[in-house]
């Protein structure tokens, strides 16, 4: 089980408000398949608009990302750099 | 240099890594041979030629280019109606939320001009001269509009808009009335009102920074050669030539098939050149005029239309207890945005206080457009600016308690666990490290004269990590060629090749790195956000590693044993042990001149989407002297320590350290846009625009600290960007160590210290 947490505003826009959620996942594809079921449209948004911190990590939000059990995956807005 | 590296992990000894080897492009660039996007000419080429908005803001009534058309060896005029509409809608990474319906009118205005330089046509002639000429008829008919340039008289509710539907992005409810205020951020951590409860001493200031231009060496230029059947080549000077040609085929509707853009040589960037201006322009007059075009910018199109980084308005506050505990921090940072949305002002909320444990954090943020050039992004986007502001108030606050400003800054160092404002918690250490390294330092203890200072602040940036191509080729006398889709910008085709020599345990001087085009490497994202040793370092040793299996392989078939029993080691395929045979190990040489005999051409590639990578931290002190009758600063000396991870190449990451400890003292003490009162830039050149020079500046000590991060091969992290932000909050804290003056606004110029000097 993994705990999936997003920013207030991120949740605002697209989870009604809801920031953390618990999911059932060995990688990134299934976190956004689960999030994508509760909320239908949700993992395309979190593909496109994200990076994630999984354990504090930063991972471009891939499909192939493995998510460790107890893992806290965070998903913030994209970063660019100079 | 001598190596300055503090090596903290357990050392580990590499042939090549960590040593100086002479830079390849070193030659041709000291002998004026390197090739820039100025520089390439092709048969029947044509001149392009802008012309620019003379207003900060005005309508566009119509525009008339019968008479630009109708000179002899004129042969094509373009202007907003022959790009295709965009979609209004903001895809892509939140801080640059590139909204293509902007992004086609800041290449070529449509309704408005919105800032001087803005571009509105642009003409393509058999000369320079004539397209100027052409230009100059170009008739267009303005309706001259009010004007803001500064970001609170922007945020003001009388404020002259610039786009009469813009309604606040982040607010809820949503805004009834439009503003210039494009966007709001929050960021919050713990409770900011109960941590200020629990403060001894709270220290609040407001502060402002100027917007200042990346002042790149070389100004954008391109040739755009777009041929009948819609393949359309262009050779053009930027950070990453895959972006170039994403946006290009955006903007004039091309599919990314059809484009193939080779990068040129590339005279700076610092971020600026992560965005499009010129690209979509000279293919369409090549379109329209079945020739090729050049198009490039003077110095001073440069600063009146090329993105400089956003100038800010902000508010801190922070919260100690007499012990030196931060318990609370709060800001509001406002950023301009320049003419179109996208400010680097996220960066700025996230990175204000990453590198302390504060429990209690709040940063809020707005993204405000005005009549200026868009904001590009210039290193470590954002940062540098909460920075000033952040590290200017823990300095007030450490001498409110009568703290040594290190202490302070130790004592809440940020460590593995530590929350930071957007929610994760902190992976990777070496903030720390970069604060003890100066505490170490002799000079840290110097006792200094009258009118002396010393100051200090520290950095973070998140470095980046993300999607890199790298193709291997082994050359039938054993040199190796690696292509990599990176434009070189901080040396990363000599980083490139010494993780190629050590992972392939040959001679540095065997392999040579190149940046290849599009068309002949992968995909490879921007020379930006210091990813390119970290990630495209990345890609290359996976593709050394698939060229070393396919090299035993071919060693077993020449020995006829199982590829599995052969092992490679210092450059060698050897039995991997002697119950395999006895054989006497085959070279690289050996093994390429075999190639064909054992199966053709050795050849590999590899592509990574990175991830892991780990953040930038800096902690720099100088000494300063103030001029008491010009009000003139002058830095005596400049220590800049600078967690790298491991140093690939140390004289480049030194060159990176000291790069940006250079653009944060001009940041700091010089530059800034001068508008005057019709939105018109005053100093558009070097000569009013004032960089550092070399006789301005003490050699800047470079300290490499090094914390490898474990997900990289050698342990590499980024480091060009994060040394930039200490420096504005070092000086102003060591300005005020001298004077016992507060300077809050950027930059801390003669007139502005004279002046706080003459107050009191």
């Amino acid at each position: 089980m993994a705990r999936i947490v997003f920013t207030s505003g991120f949740a605002r826009r697209y989870t009604q408000g809801v920031r953390e959620f618990e999911v059932e996942a060995k990688n990134l594809r299934g976190v956004l398949k689960a999030m994508d079921e509760m909320f239908p449209g949700l993992g395309e948004h979190l593909e496109e608009e994200t990076t994630v911190a999984i354990n504090g990590e930063l991972h471009e939000t891939g499909y192939f990302q493995a998510v460790p059990p107890g893992a806290e995956v965070f998903f913030i807005p994209k970063i660019e750099g100079g | 240099m001598n190596d300055t590296a503090i090596v903290t992990d357990s050392v580990k000894r590499f042939k090549w890594v960590g040593t100086r080897p002479i830079r390849p492009d070193g030659v041709p660039k000291v002998t004026g041979r390197a090739l820039y996007g100025a520089d390439l000419k092709l048969p029947g080429m044509l001149f392009g030629k802008v012309l620019r908005s003379p207003h900060a803001h005005a309508r566009i009534r119509s525009i008339d280019t019968s008479a630009a058309e109708a000179l002899p060896g004129v042969k094509a005029v373009v202007t907003s109606r022959d790009f295709p509409e965009q979609k209004f809608d903001y895809i892509g990474p939140e801080r640059v939320a590139v909204n293509f319906w902007h992004v086609t009118r800041n290449i070529m205005a449509r309704e408005k001009v919105l800032y001087e330089g803005h571009a509105v046509a642009a003409v393509a002639a058999t000369s320079a001269s004539i397209a100027e000429e052409a230009a100059r008829l170009i008739k267009v008919d303005y309706e001259v509009l009010p004007h803001v340039i500064d970001v609170d008289e922007a945020m003001a509710e009388e404020a002259p808009l610039l786009f009469e539907d813009m309604i606040t992005r982040g607010v809820e409810p949503a805004p009834s009335k439009p503003s210039n205020i494009s966007k709001r951020l929050e960021f919050a951590i713990g409770d900011v009102d109960a941590g200020f409860q629990q403060a001894d001493v709270i220290i609040e200031k407001t502060f402002k920074t100027a917007a200042v231009h990346q002042a790149y060496i070389e100004p954008h230029a391109c040739v755009a050669k777009y041929e009948a059947d819609g393949q359309c080549e262009v050779w053009s000077s930027s950070q990453g030539h895959f972006a170039m040609r994403a946006l290009t085929a955006q903007i004039i509707g091309a599919r990314l098939g059809d484009l193939r853009v080779t990068p040129a040589e590339i005279g700076g960037g610092f971020g600026g050149k992560t965005v499009t201006y010129l690209e979509p322009v000279a293919a369409t007059l090549s379109k329209k005029s079945g020739l090729p075009v050049r198009l490039q910018m003077s110095r001073e199109d440069v600063f009146r239309a090329s993105g400089p980084t956003s100038g800010a308005s902000m508010w801190v506050k922070i919260g100690v207890k007499k012990d030196g505990t931060i318990v609370a921090a709060d800001g509001v940072f406002k950023f301009q945005a320049g003419a179109f949305p996208g400010s680097p002002v996220m960066n700025g909320c996230l990175c204000a206080y990453a590198p302390y444990e504060i429990p209690n954090q709040r940063a809020v943020g707005y993204d405000v457009v005005s009549n200026r050039p868009k904001a590009a992004a210039y290193r470590a986007p954002g940062s540098p600016i909460s920075a000033f502001a952040v590290e200017s108030v823990l300095d007030m606050c450490a001498h409110e308690i009568g703290m040594d400003p290190l202490e302070l800054r130790l004592k809440n160092a940020c460590h593995i666990g530590t929350p930071t404002i957007a929610g994760p918690k902190h992976a990777h250490a070496g903030y720390a490290e970069t604060v003890q390294a100066l505490m170490n330092h002799p000079g840290y203890k110097v006792k200094l004269g009258p009118n002396q200072g010393r100051g200090v602040a520290s950095g973070y940036w998140f470095n980046g990590g993300g999607e890199s191509s790298a193709t291997l080729q082994l050359n039938a006398d054993g040199t190796v060629l690696i292509a990599t889709g990176s434009p070189d910008i901080g040396g990363s085709r000599a980083s490139m090749a010494i993780m190629a020599a050590e992972t392939l345990g040959i001679d540095y001087n065997q392999v040579r790195a190149i940046v290849a085009d599009t068309a002949s490497v992968g995909y490879t994202h921007v020379t930006g956000g210091s990813r390119v040793t970290f990630a495209t370092g990345m890609a290359v040793v996976n593709a050394t590693k698939s060229a070393i299996k396919e090299l035993c392989a071919r060693a077993a078939l020449i020995w006829g044993v199982e590829a599995d029993a052969v092992v490679w080691e210092d450059g060698f395929a050897k039995p991997a042990s002697s119950n395999v045979g006895d054989f006497k190990p085959l070279s690289l040489k050996e093994l390429a001149a075999k190639a064909a005999a054992t199966g053709g051409p050795i050849t590999t590639s590899a592509g990574v989407n990175a991830g892991g990578q780990a953040p930038g931290f800096s902690t720099q002190f100088c000494d300063v002297e103030v001029d008491p009758e010009t009000g003139k600063v002058t830095i005596l000396r400049f220590v800049a320590a600078q967690d790298v991870g491991r140093a690939i190449h140390p004289s480049y990451v030194e060159g990176q350290i000291q790069g940006g400890v250079v653009q944060g003292i001009g940041w700091a003490l010089n530059e800034e846009y001068i508008y005057n009162s019709k939105g018109q830039l005053d100093n558009p050149g070097f000569l009013d625009y004032r960089c550092p020079v070399a006789s301005d500046l003490p050699m800047i000590e470079p300290i490499l600290v090094e914390v490898p991060n474990p997900a990289h091969p050698y342990g590499a992290k980024g480091v060009g960007e994060v040394n930039i932000c200490p420096p504005m909050a070092a000086i102003a804290n060591a300005i005020a160590a001298a004077t016992g003056l507060r300077m809050t606004e950027l930059p801390m110029s003669p007139p502005k210290v004279l002046a706080a000097l003459s107050q009191g």
